[in-house]
């Protein structure tokens, strides 16, 4: 087959059919082309159209390729390609193969559109400040570099400048890929489509792109508007979702009238009923209710509840504020935070916060209120069966499907991230303890009250968390050696970190990428020295992090053993290894009996209050069981259950080992 | 010492954390349903327990205690090594 301009016997078929052209030999047709498949057509400009003789299926039905009622300009259309009923025209799109645009207002493209590249978002303070531009390879990771290291001018200009390189060298004409689906859309504009997406029902779509492909397709539903934004593969928007200038990451689900403005949110996050504005949402961000408000703050791993909210009250610069909720956090229903509030890592957040908080080290705390105060209880999440929890579904949950991962994402609850802040957590608590006299109820902290009690009390619950991390490693690396090499000197001595950090305890976490900070700063060095000269450079220095983490975390370990108990790893004996599962086993039993007493509360006398309405107390206890089952019959309890037993196997087993 | 200083001890703790009378306090009491003692709260008492007879428990045993009598108990037992 090859392509052909019309002669007058095409031409008099087309004007038969309703089809008109200012002039005929700008249409190419391939010699294969069904003419009786243009109906009501008038193309403008150079139009090209490929072989149009198969079916496709639109809404269910199998129906003919061709262009049926509609204005095409300036367009290259693939093969197998149905257009039909456009309200106005259809310009400069390069349209591929089997792709189905039906009852669309319009879809009109300017020839230099970069369909939302380039657009500048301000993310995490709203006033501006933390500008991050949009661009199709955007990630967790390269909006981070954006968005939090402005205190790097040179860098920050260097990534910029190769940012909009990016984006110019990769900009091309709009384009439908090929298999995407388009019906029943109001005006699109400025907007490439991706492969096999499926946009129907959708308001408007105006400067925009939308990535997808045959692994994971992303769809549009109905009555989204969307103005300047990117949307990424395996991405659902529908029902009602307003977005102006928003990021929308791998298997992000949106919708319910959800809307958000200057928001980016990465993979796996979900937004629904609520209201987003300058959000930098990390990975798994969830928002499900209305009336919460998720405003100027950085967030990943969290759950907000209904009504949650944050600001700064006083407004006296304008909305300069800003949050940061480190990986893990919830907030509870009609939770309020005082902003600039920084919330350490899986702390829960209840009631409302009229101080500025300030919690970096007092990571997996609730903070609460009382009597209008905002009071602390550090560490006391580390036996929420509800963090047991969060940990194991989040990577269960990981539902991208696109063969390249944009975002990098480490799960690991307990990571050198979050047992440094403990450390330091717990170091911090003892030391008001001993400062502190005890006709003093509280102390306080971080802009938090903390009741004297709890300070000895926090301390231990870290110190019990970072005894099971770091003898639960040490055991798991000294079994793996023995295995290998079962004579004990030289296997210890293979317990030597290969890593080469110079601050093993200093650690960042990178929307996601939990690393050493000092990796990151050779990054920014190298970005802002010109050694990396393109962003695709910048992605493999961060799947670099990514893959060093292992190894790094060791390191931190290590190093971090010998802190704590004054142990060479490399010549760790075996009664200090004994020592070690012995350390481990008591921590880790102790901690997993508090998560399942925790876990059994859901179904103690509070829990069932409501049940069995105006019933006997029998029916009240039956009713119980047959909506919420028992303790004994629950899954997540039985799992803890299980989980006791495998702590003493597994102290028996490396016992045996070390024989 | 003897269960009564125990319970004295453990009843005017509680009064003071939960912000009650001593009197109002019975044995039989459960600190959650019938003094209010959330889950946040118990922490408090285990911790103020603790300050009370100088010792430091086993924190899982001691968030297994429900009522102001097993509380009694669970001090006699460990201040007396039942």
């Amino acid at each position: 087959m090859k392509s052909m301009h019309l002669d007058q016997s095409h031409i008099k078929i087309l004007t038969a059919q309703g089809c008109v052209s200012h002039n005929w030999n700008n249409v190419v047709f391939l010699d294969i082309t069904d003419i009786s498949r243009f109906r009501n057509v008038t193309f403008i400009g150079e139009v090209k159209v490929g072989d149009n003789r198969g079916t496709i299926s639109v809404d269910g039905v199998e129906c003919n390729c061709g262009i049926y009622n509609a204005t095409i300009a300036q367009c290259t259309i693939g093969d197998n390609v149905r257009i039909a009923n456009i309200g106005s025209a259809i310009s400069n799109y390069t349209i591929k193969d089997n792709v189905v645009i039906e009852h669309v207002a319009s879809m009109t493209a300017d020839l230099n559109a970069l369909c939302g590249n380039g657009v500048e978002l301000d993310v995490v303070n709203e006033a501006g400040g933390r500008g991050t531009i949009l661009f199709n390879e955007l990630s967790a990771q390269t909006a981070y570099l954006q968005a939090l290291l402005k205190h790097n001018s040179a860098f920050t200009t260097k990534l910029t400048s190769l940012i909009k390189k990016k984006i110019t060298d990769t900009s091309t004409h709009a384009s439908i890929g090929t298999h995407a689906r388009i019906v029943h859309c109001g005006a699109i504009k400025n907007v490439t489509i991706g492969a096999y997406a499926n946009i129907h029902g959708a308001q408007f779509l105006d400067n925009g792109t939308i990535l997808s492909c045959k692994e994971h397709p992303t769809e549009v539903g109905e009555a989204v508007q969307a103005r300047s934004f990117i949307i990424t593969e395996g991405a659902k928007i529908d029902s009602g979702a307003i977005m102006d200038k928003v990021f929308v990451g791998q298997a992000v689900k949106m919708g319910k009238q959800f809307s958000a403005e200057d928001s980016m949110f990465f993979a796996n996050c979900e937004g629904f009923h609520g209201e987003a504005v300058s959000l930098f949402a990390g990975p798994y961000t969830v928002t499900h209710h209305k009336s919460t408000l998720l405003i100027a703050g950085l967030f990943s791993f969290y759950n907000a509840g209904s009504g949650t909210n944050q600001s700064n009250h006083m407004y006296k610069l304008g909305p300069v504020h800003q949050g940061i909720f480190e990986r893990g956090c919830k907030t509870g229903s009609f939770s309020y935070v005082l902003l600039e509030s920084h919330i350490g890592a899986f702390s829960v957040v209840i009631g409302k916060h009229y101080t500025n908080i300030n919690t970096p080290n007092l990571p997996f705390s609730y903070l609460h209120e009382g009597e209008g105060t905002s009071k602390c209880i550090p560490g006391m999440n580390l036996f929420s069966v509800g963090t047991v929890r969060d940990g194991e579904k989040w990577p269960k949950r990981d539902n991208r499907k696109a063969p390249v991962k944009r975002d990098l994402i480490i799960f690991d609850v307990f990571s050198p991230y979050t047992v440094e802040k403990m450390r330091r957590g717990r170091d911090g608590l003892l030391s008001l303890s001993e400062s502190t006299p005890k006709e003093k109820a509280f102390v306080i902290y971080g802009g938090v009250e903390i009741n004297r009690l709890l300070l000895k009390k926090g301390a231990k619950y870290y110190s019990m968390a970072i005894a099971r991390y770091l003898n639960d490693k040490v055991c798991e690396r000294i079994a793996e050696v023995l295995k290998s090499s079962g004579e004990w000197t030289n296997a210890m001595s293979s317990l030597k970190p290969v890593s080469q950090l110079k601050a093993s305890n200093e650690w960042t976490d990178i929307s996601g990428l939990i690393t050493p900070r000092e990796r990151l700063a050779v990054l920014e060095e190298k970005i802002a020295s010109d050694v990396i000269k393109s962003v695709d450079e910048i992605i493999h220095e961060f799947q670099q992090m990514f893959d060093m983490y292992c190894a790094d975390e060791w390191q931190y370990i290590y190093d971090t053993y010998k802190k704590e108990y004054n142990i060479d790893l490399a010549s760790i004996t075996k009664a200090q290894a004994r020592t070690a599962i012995d350390a481990w086993q008591t921590s880790a039993t102790s901690l997993h009996s508090m998560i399942l007493e925790d876990s059994k509360r859901e179904f103690g006398a509070f829990a069932k209050i409501g049940y069995g309405l105006d019933r006997s107390t029998d029916e009240t206890e039956k009713d119980f069981i047959a909506v919420r089952g028992t303790s004994e019959t629950n899954s997540v309890v039985q799992k803890l259950v299980k989980e006791v037993n495998e702590i003493k196997q597994r102290y028996e087993q490396f016992k045996n080992l070390i024989q | 010492m003897k269960r009564e200083e125990i319970a004295e001890r453990v009843i005017k703790t509680t009064a003071r954390e939960l912000k009650l009378q001593p009197s109002e306090i019975k044995e039989s009491d459960q600190f959650a349903m019938e003094l209010g003692a959330d889950s946040l709260k118990s922490i408090e008492l285990v911790a103020a327990f603790e300050e009370e007879f100088d010792l430091t428990v086993v924190e899982e045993e001691a968030l297994k205690v429900q009522s102001v009598g097993s509380a009694i108990d669970f001090f006699d037992s460990i201040i007396n090594k039942k």
